[in-house]
């Protein structure tokens, strides 16, 4: 996992945060513990209730006698939880049962005269003070609270075990908030490499928050992009095929006014013919590529010897290049098995060695050359044409990219041969690239290497169906 | 005059093939979806059946199919430009040979006569003897094959291309020269069909023991039949 991740980022500061409270909490408890209430200070609402009590107590035991004064006792015992022992000046108790922290503060209180409270290590709250009897009399009074005054800080181990829950609700919490964040990357990356039929829904199951919000608009957008996508697509392949009916018929109705022709005539049907052939490559080439990205040509695991295929592809590559004064020559022809479809790969591999044909100079031979790496088959084509400007090499496999006027119509081509050539290899789980040779294109092809059959019976069913 | 039907929905087409193919001397009937060019095949004696892969309906391969089930009638497939699968998936059903569509009519007729030629032509071979060798029998007279004593099918092409293979084993055949003896016509530039047959033949005949594979390809000149244990 990357550290930079949402997970990490909420998970940290979740936990940090919890930290930071848990710490910041046990050290004013700890500065509070530490300050304990000045003995010499009256301490608010609950200083003056405990000086009313403490004078009615004396009261009570003054004029009413120890018997009244030991059911005040009981009394206050049961309903306030509240110890009460009282003394003599002297410091000798009144009262029969008493605390040894009672009697210490009474001992306090009897040396120094003094109002003094004590907070012991259970956190309760032992307060004390001289009270003078209406009768002129002074006793000392002792109460002790039942309730911890201030609760004591943590141990150190429980900061530590706290800090672990902290970190555990924090861990889960960021799983919680993130595992959708990484199933919509997931979905969107799928999208993204063309697989249209990717949604979100499905995986996030009962969600009812932002993120399954967020997960429904992006399948609501999703649908939509392939809806366009798709009927871009129909709509390419359907003009293509309608194409082709009318084209069928203009070929017979042709030749059929060949049969009459005379003269002149025939000059005019040639140039028919010849236009006629090629807005039937120009569609054929649509229909193949529109095939390609469809998904419709499925690759089959067969085992190609690709460089038979390439030496076939030269043989009639040499056929179609000598009356143009050019020719294509096999550097070296390395024994590469690949998996896949024969045909697929040779119309693939054709299309890049015709597209050089049409651009190399006059009298210069095409080098192609395949060469065995580890696990891929590497493939190139170099011609010796003019080449194309940097900034265009990206863009040379889109469907109808020219180049430039150096690239015209006049060389016969209508774009889209190196396309074809791109979603073949793509379709084989290879790739393609361009660069510019000192003089010329060269054109790189890798392709997968099927060394270990099962491997790459893996690695074409690995292929992502294009849609 | 040669009587030939042709499986095509687009009814204009088939007006203009009928003018033009009747100057070739062929009579073209005609028949626009699956089922009713189906019945029309099975149910007259035509010298060839002309069919376009996509019919409304049922499609062209699927007519291909029922068709061999009942008939060998030789078949020429209209397949659609750009689509190599369908071609390969036609001649691997019993196709005898294909055409891209929109094609030439010259070339419509030149492919049909080589067909013709070719399937008259088997009855010359009907007189020769059967031929045995490495596992593999074949039978001139019925067009049989057997390989390892199960029977094998194969279409006329493939029969064809396998005879030629076993009259000469051991010696590399010309591209040219098997596109000539199995398909009956010359091979054009950026003609595959003849690859496609022998990759259908070879899978089809299986390989010998140690997966040495039957028939080689030899770059850039052609194919060898191998007998067991041969290296090329």
């Amino acid at each position: 996992m990357k550290y930079r991740s949402l997970f990490w980022k909420i998970f940290l500061c979740f936990w940090l945060a919890a930290a930071a409270m848990i710490a910041a909490l046990n050290v004013m408890l700890w500065l509070s513990i530490g300050n304990e209430p000045n003995p010499e200070r009256r301490r608010g609402a609950l200083g003056e209730a405990l000086n009313l009590y403490s004078e009615s107590a004396v009261q009570v035991y003054d004029s009413e006698g120890p018997k009244s004064f030991e059911e005040y006792v009981q009394r206050s015992m049961k309903e306030a939880g509240t110890e009460i022992a009282l003394f003599d000046s002297n410091g000798k108790p009144l009262v029969s049962q008493s605390t040894p922290e009672v009697t210490s503060v009474a001992a306090e209180i009897q040396q120094t005269g003094q109002h003094v409270s004590h907070i012991t290590s259970l956190g309760r709250l032992t307060w004390g003070r001289p009270v003078e009897a209406p009768s002129g009399k002074t006793y000392i009074f002792v109460s002790r609270l039942r309730q911890p005054y201030i609760p004591r800080g943590l141990p150190s181990w429980g900061i530590v075990l706290s800090i672990v829950a902290a970190g555990v609700i924090s861990y889960l919490l960021a799983l919680y908030l993130t595992s959708p964040v990484k199933k919509l990357k997931a979905v969107v990356q799928s999208f993204a490499e063309g697989n249209l039929d990717a949604r979100v829904t499905p995986q996030l199951g009962s969600r009812r928050d932002e993120l399954a919000d967020l997960g429904r608009e992006f399948d609501h957008m999703a649908e939509r992009i392939a809806a366009l996508i798709s009927s871009q697509k129909r709509l390419l392949a359907d003009i293509s095929h309608e194409l082709r009916s009318p084209l069928a018929r203009l070929t017979v109705a042709l030749e059929l006014a060949r049969k009459n022709a005379t003269g002149k005539g025939i000059g005019a049907l040639d140039r028919i013919e010849m236009e006629t052939e090629r807005v039937n490559k120009l569609v054929g080439q649509l229909l193949a590529l529109t095939r390609l990205e469809s998904g419709a040509e499925r690759v089959p695991p067969e085992t190609v010897a690709l460089e038979d295929v390439v030496q076939l592809v030269i043989d009639d590559a040499n056929y179609e290049a000598k009356p143009q004064k050019k020719e294509v020559k096999a550097i070296q022809l390395d024994p590469c098995r690949v998996r896949g479809s024969e045909e697929l790969l040779r119309s693939g591999i054709e299309n890049v060695v015709r597209n050089a044909i049409r651009y190399t100079a006059e009298g210069s031979a095409i080098e192609v050359s395949l060469t065995a790496r580890l696990d891929t088959a590497l493939l190139t084509v170099r011609d010796f044409g003019p080449g194309v400007p940097e900034s265009e090499l990206a863009h040379i496999f889109e469907p109808f990219y020219r180049v430039s006027e150096a690239r015209e119509r006049a060389s016969g081509g209508v774009g889209l041969g190196l396309s074809i050539a791109e979603r073949t290899v793509k379709l084989h789980g290879g790739s393609i690239s361009a660069a510019n040779a000192h003089d010329g294109l060269l054109i790189t092809i890798e392709l997968p290497l099927s060394a270990t059959p099962a491997a790459v019976t893996h690695a074409v069913e690995k292929q992502p169906v294009q849609s | 005059m040669v009587s030939v039907l042709l499986i095509d929905d687009d009814t204009e087409l088939s007006k203009l093939l009928e003018e033009y193919l009747q100057s070739e001397q062929f009579e073209l009937e005609s028949a626009h979806d699956g089922p009713g060019g189906l019945e029309k095949a099975l149910g007259n004696h035509y010298a060839a059946v002309i069919l376009d892969v996509m019919l409304p309906g049922m499609s062209g391969l699927d007519v291909l199919k029922q068709l061999r089930q009942k008939s060998s009638v030789p078949v020429l497939m209209l397949t659609a430009r750009g689509s190599e699968l369908d071609r390969i998936l036609g001649l691997e059903l019993g196709a005898d040979d294909y055409l891209p569509k929109p094609f030439n009519p010259r070339e419509l007729v030149a492919r049909l006569r080589a067909i013709l030629r070719r399937t008259s032509g088997s009855s010359a071979a009907a007189a020769s003897q059967p031929i045995h060798l490495a596992g593999v029998e074949l039978h001139p007279e019925s067009r049989s094959v057997t390989c390892s004593g199960k029977p094998i099918n194969l279409t006329g092409a493939e029969f064809d291309l396998l005879y030629t293979f076993l009259r000469s084993p051991g010696k590399i055949i010309s591209r040219e020269d098997l596109t000539q003896a199995a398909l009956g016509r010359p091979m054009s530039p950026m003609d595959r069909s003849i690859d496609v047959h022998v990759s259908n033949l070879r899978r089809k005949l299986g390989s010998y023991d140690g997966d040495q594979e039957r028939i080689k390809a030899i770059r850039g000149s052609g194919y060898v039949y191998l007998l067991p244990g041969e290296q090329s």
